[in-house]
């Protein structure tokens, strides 16, 4: 019936009542609630995709499920832009096997950026920038709480900016997402995150009496540890990076004795 | 010979590729060889995401993938040969010669009828005659999701 291009970000013929989308985003919060190796996340993408589901015909509706509770793994927070982009393409009523392709196209490069953003970067990242504020003196209960609303602005923020985005654009999400530059923004942010990591390793060698007590041997170490660690970092082996981090923690630990003792 | 690694994997370029095995091979430059794909411009888009820009993606037919192989196998380029499945991999190895070349199978996931091997590699009776298809085409199969791991010799792969 529908000759709506489809999944080409047309708007649907028929409006949906407002709350499915959403029931579709607050089902995404569990989207790993069923992992497993088989399918990965395949269960968590049926379960959440079931409220646009429902609504397909007759003949579509448990082909649909099938396909949808097929292989799936993106990353928890940035599966919202395939929920987005699925819920439109089901909604369109799009031929199933562009559907499949979509689902099979798109996860690896979810998975990639919730590696990069998520948890390489913004996790240490607030996680640091916390410790930061612990160290300055603000009282361990508030920077537990600043941190996990911080946190959870980017976290919600990825979750509805990220169903809006698929929804929009259907299958033509890849340009849309490489627009964005979130790889390159978050490489940035982890540039700033190692500079703090350079700055608190050199405090806490000063003994933890704070920057204002810093000699500056320590602020010059810090800032050779950062660049080091800016420009070698990410060239390191795995075992070779573990190696590197256990001999500077065992440095530190020295040091910081020894500041101790003297 | 120049073509550093011919890896099955459904999900094409992805992560496990382009980190595993790319950064440690070097490689350049991916062709995923797919006749539906090389003729879906919104599908390229979504697979380019995974790849930095320096990096060299080519989208190619079965046929230009043949026609193409020998050049691939001496030109200065560093190559990852990627299919979605062992009979496009066999079809693509057979009278082109890859002689002595390991392929890697990586990633084949659960679907009814296939039977698992490894937690990433489930094969049906289709896949096990591919894998015999590249065997006689003179190349050597194994299972491996990254290069650390062991690889899966053949008498478990058609076990």
């Amino acid at each position: 019936m529908s000759s709506a291009p489809k999944g080409s970000g047309a708007a649907p013929e028929t409006p949906l009542p407002p709350g499915v989308l959403r029931a579709v985003q607050l089902r995404g919060m569990f989207v790993q609630a069923s992992w497993n190796y088989r399918t990965m996340q395949g269960n968590g993408m049926a379960w959440a995709m079931l409220p646009v589901l429902r609504r397909a015909s007759e003949e579509r509706r448990a082909a649909a499920l099938d396909r949808h509770a097929e292989h799936f793994n993106g990353h928890p927070y940035f599966d919202s832009v395939a929920l987005g982009a699925l819920s439109r393409l089901e909604v369109d009523e799009a031929d199933p096997e562009t559907i499949r392709r979509f689902r099979a196209a798109i996860r690896g490069p979810l998975g990639a950026l919730g590696d990069r953003v998520v948890w390489a970067t913004a996790v240490p990242s607030f996680a640091l920038l916390a410790a930061v504020l612990y160290w300055m003196g603000v009282p361990g209960a508030v920077v537990a709480f600043v941190f996990l609303v911080a946190y959870n602005a980017l976290h919600l923020a990825i979750r509805a900016q990220g169903f809006a985005l698929g929804w929009e654009a259907g299958t033509a999400v890849g340009p849309r997402l490489r627009g964005l530059d979130l790889t390159g923004r978050a490489e940035r942010f982890a540039a700033l995150t190692l500079a703090l990591v350079g700055v608190v390793s050199g405090v806490l060698l000063a003994g933890g009496r704070g920057v204002g007590a810093l000699e500056w041997p320590w602020f010059v170490a810090a800032l050779g540890a950062f660049f080091v660690g800016y420009v070698g970092g990410v060239r390191l082996w795995r075992p070779t990076a573990i190696v590197t981090v256990g001999a500077v923690a065992i440095l530190l630990a020295l040091g910081s004795a020894s500041l101790l003792s003297g | 010979m120049t073509v550093v690694l011919y890896r099955v994997d459904e999900r094409l370029i992805h992560g496990q590729v382009v980190l595993g095995w790319g950064r440690e091979l070097r490689a350049d430059r991916y062709v995923v060889v797919d006749d539906a794909l090389a003729d879906s411009e919104w599908e390229q888009e979504l697979y380019r995401l995974s790849v930095a820009d320096e990096h060299d993606v080519v989208f190619a037919t079965l046929a230009a993938a043949r026609a193409a192989l020998p050049t691939w196998q001496v030109d200065g380029g560093r190559t990852v040969v990627l299919t979605r499945d062992v009979t496009t991999m066999a079809d693509l190895a057979e009278g082109v010669a890859t002689d002595g070349a390991e392929v890697n199978l990586g990633g084949i996931h659960h679907r009814p009828g296939r039977r698992e091997v490894r937690p990433y590699l489930f094969l049906d009776d289709e896949d096990r005659d591919a894998v015999r298809r590249l065997v006689d085409a003179g190349t050597r199969v194994t299972g491996r999701d990254l290069p650390a791991a062991t690889r899966v010799g053949l008498d478990q792969l058609l076990a």
